[in-house]
């Protein structure tokens, strides 16, 4: 006897009978495409639609039940009372070339639905999060800076038409130096709630750009301190004459190393660095003392000539 | 648009016209959405059709087709399944190549570019977005219907296994299209590009009839084109290879970055 096959096409679920893979369905997960949708990755047991179940004990038997994806197995196995296995590629396959098509325009709204239900779960994590308000921040920051130089070199004639868009424009700069401002405080926030010994050993604004410029903080964890000291350089590493920072050049005390010297202290920062993103990685305990007072003794090391 | 322009069909890909500016040669797709343009790209209205520009140096299929790509190309009323769409750029191209009643599945993993692809997909008709893992089809088996094609462009070392485990368990069957825009410098750097496309086509040959690769040079710097039918004893499209143009050196197309 032929396994039961239960498989879905997105808002519905298909049987496929053990007697000679007759389809039965559809079997709406819910007549509401957003909310199938955001049923489609957290589906569980009290998703299951009963006519779904009926179906199957109809089969009569004994019958093996197989399904697919991994969720519905599982949430079918705590209904039906007895195990229910994944079927493996060439059943996946053919029950897949045998269900009837979804019509264009419902396949169109579950397809828009799905990408925006998992974009958001996607972007809500607190590491995304964070990435966001990194690279908002950098924007920002930017466009502070450009806006303070066009300032500068603007010599607006007295009388002149020049004169009279004034006002508007230093209402506009102040309000983006505000929007800097309320950045900046979320971001380093956040940061020190996510990474705390990265921040307390290269700066919260630094760290949350490391986090960004790696991706996660994982992948960052991952990296040899090497390759965390250039993260985010323009230049590309060449054996006469690479990179020597990335994002790292803006690290709390590294203007304080004389000029010549921070090439050095970068390399040694970004062990002190990788190590911290290390722990908030995994244990998260509280080592910042203990590197920070190793990054200061270098620090200060470096300021009176030593090596 | 310039008067006296005449747009042809390419062979094998009716939504693909080419046009001969000059002795120049450039490519055009028939739009199934609407202005503005999706990433800036030039739109000319030629008759009832609105074509937009297909430029080889943003796009690789483009590439190919330039380079004189003799395979199969995705055909009006077909489904493919699109790995690594990024933000959409050639994806929505290989929408309008399928037209209204084909289908673009483009699956892709980072969050960011997907934000676009996604409201791209809002306003391209036969583009259904899909935030997923290319590694794991087994997730997305459920939502996507068997692809008469399957076009892949992933930056991973081991781009190819993924190729083939989509296209065991999603391509219609034997006979079915693959395209896979193959990127050597992210396959490793201890052999030379040719010596990977060697390697990539024996491991296709495998299960694939492949047809000749082509390279994407001078527009994607270590890239080709490689592909065919799925299947040890498909039989290739026996068209003539559109007409080749030589590449006119680096002034037209930058690498990719």
């Amino acid at each position: 006897m032929r396994p039961t096959l239960v498989v879905g096409n997105g808002p519905n679920l298909f049987l496929f009978g053990s007697n000679g893979r007759r389809v039965v369905g559809p079997f709406p997960v819910d007549p509401d495409p957003r909310r199938a949708a955001a049923r489609f990755d957290l589906f569980g047991p009290e998703d299951v639609p009963s006519p779904l179940l009926a179906a199957i004990e109809a089969e009569g038997g004994d019958p093996t039940v197989l399904a697919a994806p991994a969720r519905l197995a599982r949430a079918l196995a705590e209904r039906l009372h007895r195990p229910v296995g994944e079927p493996d590629i060439d059943e996946l396959r053919s029950a897949r070339a045998t269900l009837p098509p979804l019509e264009a325009s419902a396949e169109r709204r579950f397809f828009l639905a799905l990408g925006r239900v998992r974009l958001e779960e996607a972007l809500r994590s607190p590491e995304e999060v964070l990435i966001t308000l990194a690279r908002e921040e950098e924007r920002v920051e930017r466009s502070v800076g450009r806006e303070a130089r066009a300032a500068e070199s603007f010599v607006a004639v007295p009388g002149s038409a020049l004169e009279r868009h004034l006002d508007t424009w230093a209402r506009a700069r102040d309000a983006l130096g505000d929007l800097e401002g309320e950045l900046r405080h979320t971001l380093e926030s956040e940061a020190k709630r996510l990474v705390p010994n990265l921040c307390a050993v290269v700066g919260a604004r630094t760290a949350a750009r490391l986090v960004a410029a790696a991706g996660g903080v994982r992948p960052l964890a991952r990296m040899p301190s090497a390759r965390l000291q250039l993260l985010g350089s323009r230049r590309r590493p060449s054996p006469e004459r690479g990179p020597r920072f990335g994002v790292i050049y803006r690290a709390d005390r590294l203007a304080e190393v004389p000029v010549d010297r921070r090439g050095a202290y970068a390399r040694s920062l970004a062990a002190l660095a990788a190590i911290a993103v290390r722990v908030d990685a995994t244990t998260r305990r509280d080592v910042s003392a203990a590197l920070v007072t190793r990054r200061d003794r270098r620090v200060d090391d470096l300021r009176r000539g030593r090596r | 648009m310039r008067v006296g322009r005449s747009f042809r069909s390419v062979a094998g890909s009716p939504r693909l016209l080419d046009s001969h500016p000059g002795d120049r040669r450039e490519l055009w797709t028939e739009s199934v959405g609407d202005l503005p343009p999706v990433y800036g790209e030039r739109w000319v209205e030629a008759g009832t059709r609105r074509l937009r520009h297909f430029e080889p140096g943003r796009s690789k299929l483009a590439a190919a087709v330039i380079r004189g790509w003799s395979g199969d190309l995705p055909a009006p009323g077909e489904r493919w399944l699109y790995l690594g769409a990024a933000s959409g750029t050639t994806a929505s191209h290989v929408a309008d190549l399928v037209g209204p009643p084909g289908r673009v599945y483009a699956v892709e993993r980072s969050v960011r570019p997907f934000a676009r692809l996604l409201s791209l997909a809002e306003r391209w008709p036969n583009l259904r977005p899909l935030l997923a893992d290319a590694r794991v089809p087994r997730d997305y088996a459920s939502l996507v219907p068997p692809v008469d094609g399957l076009y892949a462009d992933i930056a991973q070392p081991d781009q190819l296994g993924i190729v083939v485990a989509n296209a065991e368990l999603l391509l219609a069957g034997d006979g079915g299209r693959l395209l896979v825009a193959l990127k050597t410098p992210s396959m490793g750097r201890g052999r030379s590009a040719s010596s990977h496309r060697e390697a990539s086509e024996a491991t296709l040959a495998e299960r694939v009839t492949l047809a000749p690769s082509v390279s994407l040079e001078p527009f994607h710097r270590g890239h080709f084109m490689v592909g065919g039918r799925w299947g040890r004893s498909a039989r290739l499209p026996s068209r003539p290879s559109p007409r080749l143009t030589p590449p006119r050196g680096r002034r037209r197309g930058r690498s990719a970055r």
